[in-house]
């Protein structure tokens, strides 16, 4: 088995190729994001930009719906984890019998589909409502707190399940020494059983606060007129593909990141083999700290952070821009080589023509900054196709004024 | 039920036993049993104006159920176009379960059986990861990766393999490779759960007396497994077929989801008794056939766990 031969190759061929399928999209996603190219793709490339994340900061429906989430996040986890404690602590005190039947009831939320969910959660409280006569401000009909109610309905067998596997785990005999030692029922629940759940308390709070983040089957349903980040983020992607989208990608990639290898970091820290290496290395010990990891983390996000508000890719998009027109005039001058006659009645146009379009679309965001009107100055008017790469020589220094100037809307009407 | 509460009572004290039996009741009624009886009720109903609801026209009525089989012309034609919805949501749904299970199977043997230590932590750390990424996300990834100027298209087209951007969306290509990638996990660890448990000597033995590669997967770990590829097929299909957003961001134009139809007559409809019974029509069908294929597998219910 051992031997390295081609057959031995083959798992790892595979495991590459499901990664690629796992993570390429992702990868691709996170490339769009920093893409300057108004539609989210790779190629062609245009600029390195971190301009989406901007837009992103300044989208205030995104940001009212990252607040609900978190307000209903929080919500969920302080219903869905009790329920889901009991749940389990009582599948493991039945019988046998009861216990499946028991464990059918609990587990079938997860496999009902959540548009079900939040259909009926929706239909019943609307009934319940109706019938006290409440008004129609009262929270029977309150987005966050019916998407509360139905996403503590399937997150509560979630977080059950968390607890099924710890709980498994339990030694009985713990509980009957405590009693033999004359502590009542209560006391050995609360002093015994609850510290060894203490564990799996916080890994299900974490994955019942994810999934009711990124809930959506359920929550589309059930949050009536209000909004939830994920409910902005697809309508967003409904009406319209735009960078912005990969940036939030870029953003929950990179926390998933920075969390995933602070736990990582954790488990080895306190892994034997690890504890071992380190017990005389005092400083490896205080380098693979998680603290120090999460440090180290921390102050990378920030200086990412920073690297995102103060870049700035005017220099290049405005380059881009340039091209694109140059392209466009190029073509033009091509058709109107192809067609002389035609064109001939109105010489000054094709050379004019172009340059009106310039001075409205790409003048503010020049490379040349203050400078940016003085390049349609009458000097350059001449000499259209290089107007660009005279203009640092030429232009004076005297502001923005020109570009509105008398002379330069003389046959370019563009504006 | 009281014999329940009392044995909760003697085992864990009275308070306790009181907000056991209170939290997980709650579950079962308020969140669970009585939403979906609600719903039951009200696919069943008119959809009539707020000031009519308990009035004499508020009868129970199989209007809504008939509207999927028949259409608005009660002449006896079929609604065709529903119900080929249902069963192609159906079929994808199915295809999207196999095609995770083949995929994954093969991860979920290497995990289990030749990574050990931090070697297979950190590998399935790779592999929740991107399953914590939101699901919109997802489907916006696979949206991007499939456009008419996306990745695949530039690719395929910069080797030769087609010469105008294939439409992908249009295609369902994309949507199918959406879903399948959003319940991958689903499908792995039930598999993984299942295949470790297997004592390696019993592979070792089968080899020994010389199975081949496919006879040890195909008499030894598939039936061991067999309790795990139940599960986590179950919800891989419950899932897919109840799946909204990725239908809605990567479905082509003119293919609907069944949820989509549920969700329109809800949403743009406005006739929520319709869309009931539209929801009920797709949990029954799902849940009869999951059900079916575990009878004809030998599969219990009570074997499906996460």
């Amino acid at each position: 088995m051992k031997i390295k031969s081609p057959t031995s190759m083959v798992p790892g061929i595979y495991l590459t190729l499901f990664f690629a399928y796992l993570f390429g999209p992702l990868i691709i996603m996170v490339i769009t994001a920093f893409n300057s190219s108004n539609f989210p793709r790779v190629s062609p490339w245009e600029c390195f930009t971190t301009d989406w994340f901007g837009k992103l900061v300044a989208d205030d429906k995104l940001i009212e719906g990252l607040g609900n989430s978190l307000l209903i996040g929080f919500g969920v986890v302080v219903v869905a984890i009790p329920i889901g404690l009991a749940a389990a602590i009582m599948l493991s005190q039945v019988g046998p019998k009861l216990r499946a039947s028991l464990y059918t009831i609990f587990i079938a939320p997860i496999l009902v589909p959540g548009v079900v969910i939040g259909l009926s959660t929706l239909i019943f409280w609307d009934r319940v409502g109706t019938f006290f006569d409440a008004p129609y401000e009262s929270f029977f009909y309150d987005g966050t707190f019916l998407t509360i109610f139905g996403q503590v309905t399937f997150i509560a067998a979630y977080s059950m399940l968390v607890f099924l596997s710890r709980i498994q785990r339990f030694d009985n005999t713990l509980t009957e020494a405590a009693l033999d030692m004359g502590a009542t029922p209560t006391q050995a629940f609360v002093k015994v059983l609850l510290p060894f759940m203490a564990p799996a308390i916080g890994s299900a709070t974490v994955l019942a606060f994810l999934a009711s983040l990124e809930n959506y089957n359920t929550t589309v349903f059930t949050i009536v007129s209000s909004s939830t980040f994920t409910t902005v983020l697809s309508s967003k992607v409904r009406y319209g593909l735009d960078p912005s989208i990969s940036a939030v990608a870029v953003i929950i990639i990179s926390i998933t990141l920075i969390g995933a290898i602070i736990y990582e970091c954790r488990n080895r820290y306190h892994s034997k083999g690890w504890g071992m290496i380190i017990a005389e290395r005092p400083v490896l010990k205080y380098a693979t700290h998680p603290g120090s990891v999460a440090a180290i983390l921390g102050l990378l996000a920030i200086g990412a952070v920073l690297f995102i508000q103060n870049y700035d890719s005017s220099a290049c998009t405005a380059q881009i821009l340039e091209d694109k027109r140059a392209l466009q005039q190029k073509l033009m001058e091509q058709q109107q080589l192809e067609t002389p006659k035609q064109s001939s009645p109105a010489p000054t146009t094709p050379t004019l023509g172009p340059l009106g379009n310039d001075a409205t679309s790409t003048a503010p965001s020049s490379p040349f900054g203050g400078n940016a009107g003085s390049i349609f100055s009458p000097e350059n008017l001449s000499g259209s196709s290089n107007a660009t790469p005279a203009a640092p020589s030429t232009a004076p220094s005297s502001g923005g004024g020109g570009i509105f100037a008398p002379e330069n809307l003389t046959g370019n009407g563009s504006d | 039920m009281r014999d329940l509460f009392y044995d909760l009572v003697r085992r864990n004290g009275m308070a306790v036993a009181i907000y056991l039996m209170l939290a997980v009741s709650l579950w079962v009624f308020v969140l669970i049993i009585l939403p979906q009886l609600t719903m039951l009720d009200y696919s069943f109903r008119l959809n009539l104006p707020p000031g009519k609801i308990g009035g004499p026209e508020d009868i129970y009525t199989i209007d809504q159920y008939r509207y999927f089989f028949q259409g608005s012309g009660s002449s006896g034609g079929l609604n065709t176009l529903d119900i080929s919805i249902l069963f192609k949501t159906l079929l994808s749904a199915v295809f999207v379960t196999v095609f995770d299970l083949i995929i994954c199977y093969p991860v979920a043997f290497i995990l289990a059986k030749s990574s050990t230590g931090a070697k297979a932590r950190l590998l399935v750390l790779a592999l929740i990861v991107p399953y914590w990424i939101n699901e919109i996300l997802r489907a916006f990834a696979f949206r991007i990766l499939f456009g008419s100027t996306g990745v695949i298209n530039e690719v395929g087209m910069g080797l030769g393999l087609f010469e105008s951007p294939v439409d992908f969306i249009r295609e369902d290509v994309a949507l199918y490779a959406g879903l399948a990638y959003a319940y991958i996990l689903l499908m792995i660890f039930p598999l993984y759960n299942a295949i470790e448990s297997l004592d390696r000597n019993q592979i070792e033995a089968a080899q020994d007396m010389g199975a081949s590669w496919w006879q040890v997967h195909s008499k030894v770990v598939i039936p061991y497994a067999k309790p795990g590829i139940a599960s986590g097929m179950t919800m891989v299909f419950m899932l897919t077929s109840g799946a909204l957003a990725a239908p809605q961001i990567l479905g082509g134009p003119s293919n609907l989801w069944f949820t989509q139809l549920v969700y329109q007559w809800f949403n743009s409809g406005g006739n929520w008794p319709r869309g009931s019974a539209y929801a009920m029509i797709l949990l029954v069908v799902c849940i009869a056939l999951v059900l079916l294929t575990m009878r004809i597998f030998k599969v219990s219910i009570g074997e499906i766990k996460r």
